[in-house]
């Protein structure tokens, strides 16, 4: 006998599955409203790997983005109690670190190159890993030259797979206007990337 | 050309870019801008960084000022107007003060016109003729404090007479 559940069966699993966490993340949500330190903690250890990258992606380095993504938590406690539940947490989140990260990169520019940084990879040797780190580090740097609405809309589509609509909460925006800046971010990235190493895009 | 990019677009959509080379240009620079940013990897940071994030966040939140709970704002407000209230409602509930002077009396009197009114058809008949003289200058007062005192408690016999309740 075949106990392998069918698509829709599965479907119907993830989907009660994220409506569970959901409501789970709800209610820590509200107990964070109550003033309950301890709940707010979960949200810190959910989320603090996306924040920490949001924010890596913006301002280049580990050090800006670490006190940011402190920042960041730091808001989101304060202003948890204004939190009405009609996005998502983490698109509030976002939005409150996207801000965050603007406000950083205007209060001090120019945003500093960390090219030191090597991704651990065991399976590559050593010069490859360099090679990658460099290239990642090339192309983080020509991101970060974007226009802030086309950087700010590739980071949060392509390196934290929002939806258009999501991107378009976070920025305050619409989502024809996400589609456009992303395809236009895109061609710039290349272009930019391509002037850097000196060939004809 | 997002919706072609992601998802190939419509039928009309792809036809579009298949004949049009400058679209067709701007597609694959967006496609090889795509392929370029899944190459821009974040360095991650050591395994116990994120302990270490955990834990200044925390320290920091505890030395905040207490904050408020997501009603709290709701009490002061309550307080407020419960205020407001109690003034209201020990103002309206006052009886008016007293006031000797004739000028701050209200406008209106509960005596009726003086064409309505039957005290002064009764004054009238006891007064045989004396209210032919009648002026309002002189007063009602002066006109009574000339009675009898046969004139006065038959005065008084007339006026009570027994209305229905409500009316004036």
């Amino acid at each position: 006998m075949d106990t392998t559940p069918s698509p829709v069966l599965a479907a119907d699993g993830a989907s009660a599955e994220a409506s569970t966490a959901r409501d789970a993340e709800r209610q820590v949500i509200e107990a964070c409203q109550r003033g309950e330190r301890e709940a707010f903690d979960q949200l810190v250890v959910r989320y603090q790997r996306d924040i920490y990258r949001l924010c890596y992606r913006y301002l280049n380095n580990h050090e800006d983005a670490n006190d940011v993504t402190q920042e960041v938590f730091l808001k989101a406690w304060r202003g948890i109690g204004r939190f009405r539940g009609k996005s998502a947490f983490s698109t509030w989140l976002y939005r409150i670190g996207v801000n965050a990260c603007l406000n950083f990169r205007a209060a001090r520019r120019p945003a500093a190159q960390d090219l030191t940084e090597t991704l651990p990879d065991p399976g590559m040797g050593a010069a490859q890993r360099v090679e990658k780190a460099q290239r990642a580090a090339q192309v983080r740097e020509a991101v970060s030259r974007l226009p802030e609405k086309q950087r700010a809309t590739l980071i949060l589509k392509i390196y934290h797979e929002l939806t258009h609509q999501e991107v378009a909460q976070v920025l305050g925006s619409t989502v024809g206007t996400v589609k456009a800046n992303l395809f236009h971010a895109l061609g710039n990235l290349r272009k930019l990337v391509a002037a850097e190493e000196g060939v004809k895009p | 050309m997002t919706d072609v990019l992601e998802s190939g677009g419509s039928p009309i959509e792809w036809a579009h870019v298949a004949s049009c080379a400058a679209c067709r240009s701007r597609l694959e620079e967006a496609r090889a801008g795509r392929e370029l940013a899944s190459k821009a990897e974040v360095p991650e940071p050591p395994g116990l960084y994120w302990e270490a994030l955990r834990r200044n966040v925390s320290r920091r939140i505890a030395e905040e000022p207490a904050r408020r709970s997501r009603w709290g704002w709701l009490a002061p407000l309550a307080a407020a107007t419960a205020v407001v209230v109690i003034i209201a409602v020990s103002l309206v509930g006052r009886p008016p003060a007293p006031s000797d002077s004739a000028a701050l009396l209200p406008a209106w009197s509960a005596l009726p016109p003086v064409e309505d009114d039957d005290g002064l058809a009764v004054v009238g008949g006891l007064a045989d003729g004396e209210l032919a003289n009648w002026d309002e200058g002189r007063g009602l007062g002066a006109f009574v404090a000339g009675l009898s005192d046969e004139e006065s408690e038959a005065l008084v016999a007339a006026l009570h007479v027994e209305r229905p309740e409500g009316e004036l």
